[in-house]
């Protein structure tokens, strides 16, 4: 036991002291925030502040009026409006030199950021639909609202115009199309792109974690086979404790990166109103089952696949061997994240229910389904729980498995140099 | 001499192939045992088996008489014929990690560190990194490796190879300073000459079978002076009538003779004198290469009998 300390502290070490790390430490969540998390969260964020907006009307027929109106039911949370038209221009369609004029004036408007954005109510807008929305930056959520709002008032148009005696107060009251507030069991609010972010933040970080640490490991094995460190290593402690010590040093430290991140994201959380974030994401995070299935799978999917690294470290002389070999594990971690959208929208169906189950999908997308069906306690009564728990033991038994396997191979393996073995080879190996 | 280490029949086989044939040896304590053989014969297989890397698939090894227990590992200090070392630490850091894993202490290590490295002259590099030393400097640090853990077995795989002159004298005064504190030194190599000049008790190996141990003045004094070179003047036909000469082989400057079992060298000497002008003639003791060929010829396997080891 002694041994395998001595050897966990060497590989934490050597890990932890390189710049990479603190830089990997930094860059990482940065990189994934930036790439995946960021973009949609922008796109899904409702206004923080009044904005600004113009209208030009070509169609001279009060829809500029109606529409400022219709705005005003969206509220900031401070109760100030979302929305504040503050100029509706009317010029006449066939003055093309006008309306170049004002768009110039608006767009250097948006351009010094006094305005946000800008409609254009192109000529007979009910019957052609044109509508033009100008703008810098676009909000998915700012958009449909938007299309809602001018749809009523167009169509409300179009009913005045046709020749149909009705009320047409009631019938737009009748045919009012309202934005679905969408709700977890228990009132938290969530919407899709929220339980789709929580679920991606959490198989990137499990994907990351296995892949790059996979890798290091796999690169540390080859390296010392390379500079036939791996004999004096052999002569001195067992294969098993060998890759023992690789396994857990590493894991460790990447554990430590997942804690730095994870104090990253409450600092984060905790200074969300500055920041601007949204609540829902961190209120989906921070369940406490999800945290325990989260850290659960995490370590067992990082062990399950940097054994298998380690295996695949002791069978290459380079690192561009070993690429042939990692890259159905590649595949085994990317396909939860191809399937993450179908997951989300159906985490209960039997495929999403039976991929959860499979070992090497476990982690990653057992984790996607506990998100979306968020369970508020470990009671059994709930099946996800049950399914987890069970997910749990059978990737833990596979785990087991592949330790024993691969730690068979990896004694013979890491003292074998320049010809790959074949397949039929490495099965006698297990013999030995 | 007491007996440090045993083999007993022990074989490996890879697929087909039979690395290492029911090979027995015994290891006196305190000796330099040379494990010798051409490439691919079986020593490193040998010398895995010995520390329990890969298993014999039938024999045992025996020290001091006992299965060794799971702390023999850390009382060997094995230096791989293939070596290597972490390129990205410090001479400390690799000296005192790999100190530690053999059992030591780190302040065991780090007591003995400083006087190894003034004796290899590596002192000035103490807190370098190994990538950042020569060849020749590697070479040593790793030596150093081997023995700072005072083992009470070392293994040298192919000690010379690669290790430039100066080395190789810093190394085997070191060699024989462990010696004479008792420790026992396992030597494998395919050069004969080194064996020759190091070891106290060889044995031959060819084809994962033993060809010949014991220890090495009763090896030679076994296969005797057999043969004897002549420089004369005039013609040297009539030499192969001579009694007791059972072969002549000429060369530009003198021809070898080889004489029969028994031979008087002294009569032999006397005939030639007696028909030319001899300038030189001298008994050749067999080198070890000479015996090994001369055995693995004859496919025999011969074990020269040793009082003190096999009581």
């Amino acid at each position: 036991m002694k041994k395998l300390w001595i050897l966990i502290s060497r590989e934490y070490a050597q890990v932890v002291k390189k710049k990479s790390f603190l830089i990997g430490i930094i860059l990482t969540p940065l990189l994934m925030i930036g790439l995946t998390v960021l973009p949609a969260l922008l796109a899904t964020k409702k206004p923080a502040k009044t904005e600004h907006i113009a209208i030009i009307d070509l169609d001279n027929q009060r829809v500029g009026e109606k529409f400022a109106e219709a705005i005003k039911i969206y509220k900031l949370p401070s109760g100030n409006p979302s929305y504040e038209v503050s100029e509706i221009m009317k010029i006449n369609p066939a003055d093309s030199q006008e309306l170049a004029a004002a768009r110039q004036k608006l767009d250097s408007l948006i351009m010094n950021q006094d305005l946000k954005s800008y409609l254009i109510i192109g000529k007979n807008a009910a019957l052609t639909d044109s509508v033009t929305l100008v703008s810098k930056s676009f909000s998915i959520t700012t958009g449909s609202r938007f299309e809602k709002r001018l749809s009523d008032i167009l169509s409300g148009q179009r009913l005045e115009k046709s020749n149909i005696n009705l009320q047409i107060d009631s019938v737009l009251y009748l045919a009012r199309r309202i934005d679905l507030r969408q709700e977890a069991p228990g009132g938290k609010e969530r919407d899709f792109m929220t339980m789709y972010m929580g679920g991606i933040i959490f198989v990137m970080i499990i994907f990351m974690t296995v892949i790059g640490y996979g890798q290091i490991l796999m690169r540390s094995v080859i390296e010392e086979k390379n500079s036939r460190v791996i004999e004096v290593m052999v002569s001195s402690v067992s294969s098993f404790q060998l890759m023992a010590g690789k396994i857990i040093g590493l894991g460790l430290a990447s554990l430590t990166q997942v804690a730095v991140w994870i104090i990253i994201g409450l600092g984060i959380y905790s200074y969300r109103g500055a920041l601007n974030v949204s609540a829902d994401i961190s209120s989906v995070i921070f369940n406490p089952v999800l945290i325990v299935f989260f850290v659960l799978f995490l370590i067992i999917g990082y062990i399950l696949y940097s054994t298998l690294f380690a295996l695949i470290g002791s069978l290459c002389n380079t690192d561009k061997e070993a690429q042939n070999y990692i890259f159905p594990i590649t595949m085994s971690l990317i396909l939860p994240m191809i399937l993450a959208m179908y997951i989300i929208q159906e985490p209960d169906s039997a495929v999403s229910t039976t991929l959860s189950l499979i070992p090497f999908f476990t982690p990653t997308m057992m984790i996607l389904r506990l998100n979306v069906i968020s369970p508020e306690s470990f009671s059994l009564g709930n099946p996800i729980i049950v399914q987890a728990i069970i997910g749990v033991i059978l990737t833990t038994v596979t785990t087991v498995l592949v330790i024993w396997l691969a730690a068979r191979i990896f004694r013979i393996g890491i003292l074998m140099y320049g010809k790959r073995p074949t397949l039929p080879e490495i099965i006698k190996w297990v013999r030995y | 001499m007491q007996e440090y280490l045993r083999l007993e029949k022990i074989r490996k086989v890879y697929d087909s192939k039979v690395a290492v044939d029911d090979l027995s040896l015994s290891v006196p304590k305190g000796s330099i045992y040379g494990i010798l053989g051409p490439n691919g014969a079986g020593k490193t297989t040998t010398i895995r088996m010995i520390m329990d890397i890969i298993a014999p698939d039938a024999g045992s090894v025996l020290v001091n008489g006992h299965h060794p227990d799971g702390n023999f590992r850390n009382r060997v200090g094995y230096l791989p014929e293939e070596r290597g070392l972490y390129k990205k630490m410090t001479l400390i850091e690799v000296v005192t990690f790999l100190a530690e894993i053999k059992g030591c202490t780190r302040q065991e290590a780090h007591g003995r560190i400083d006087g190894w490295l003034e004796k290899m002259s590596l002192r000035e590099y103490k807190n370098r990194k190994v990538e950042e030393l020569s060849k020749g400097m590697q070479q040593k640090l790793q030596f150093i490796t081997t023995l700072i853990h005072q083992p009470e077995l070392i293994i040298l795989d192919e000690l010379f190879s690669g290790l430039d002159p100066l080395n190789i004298e810093l190394i085997k005064d070191i060699i024989l300073d462990e010696k004479r504190r008792g420790t026992t030194i396992l030597f494998s190599t395919h050069v004969m000459e080194q064996a020759e000049k190091l070891c106290d008790f060889i044995c031959l190996i060819n084809h994962g079978q033993k060809v010949l141990d014991g220890r090495l003045s009763d090896i030679k004094a076994k296969f005797g002076k057999n043969s004897a070179q002549i420089e004369m003047d005039g013609d040297t036909s009539f030499v192969k009538e001579i009694t007791d000469i059972e072969g002549v082989t000429e060369f530009p400057n003198y021809i070898e003779l080889k004489l029969a079992k028994n031979a008087n060298s002294h009569e032999i000497l006397k005939k030639i004198a007696d028909r030319v002008n001899i300038r030189r003639f001298q008994l050749m003791e067999p080198s070890l290469y000479d015996i090994f060929i001369e055995v693995a010829r004859s496919g025999a396997t011969y074990s020269v009998e040793n009082r003190e080891v096999n009581q």
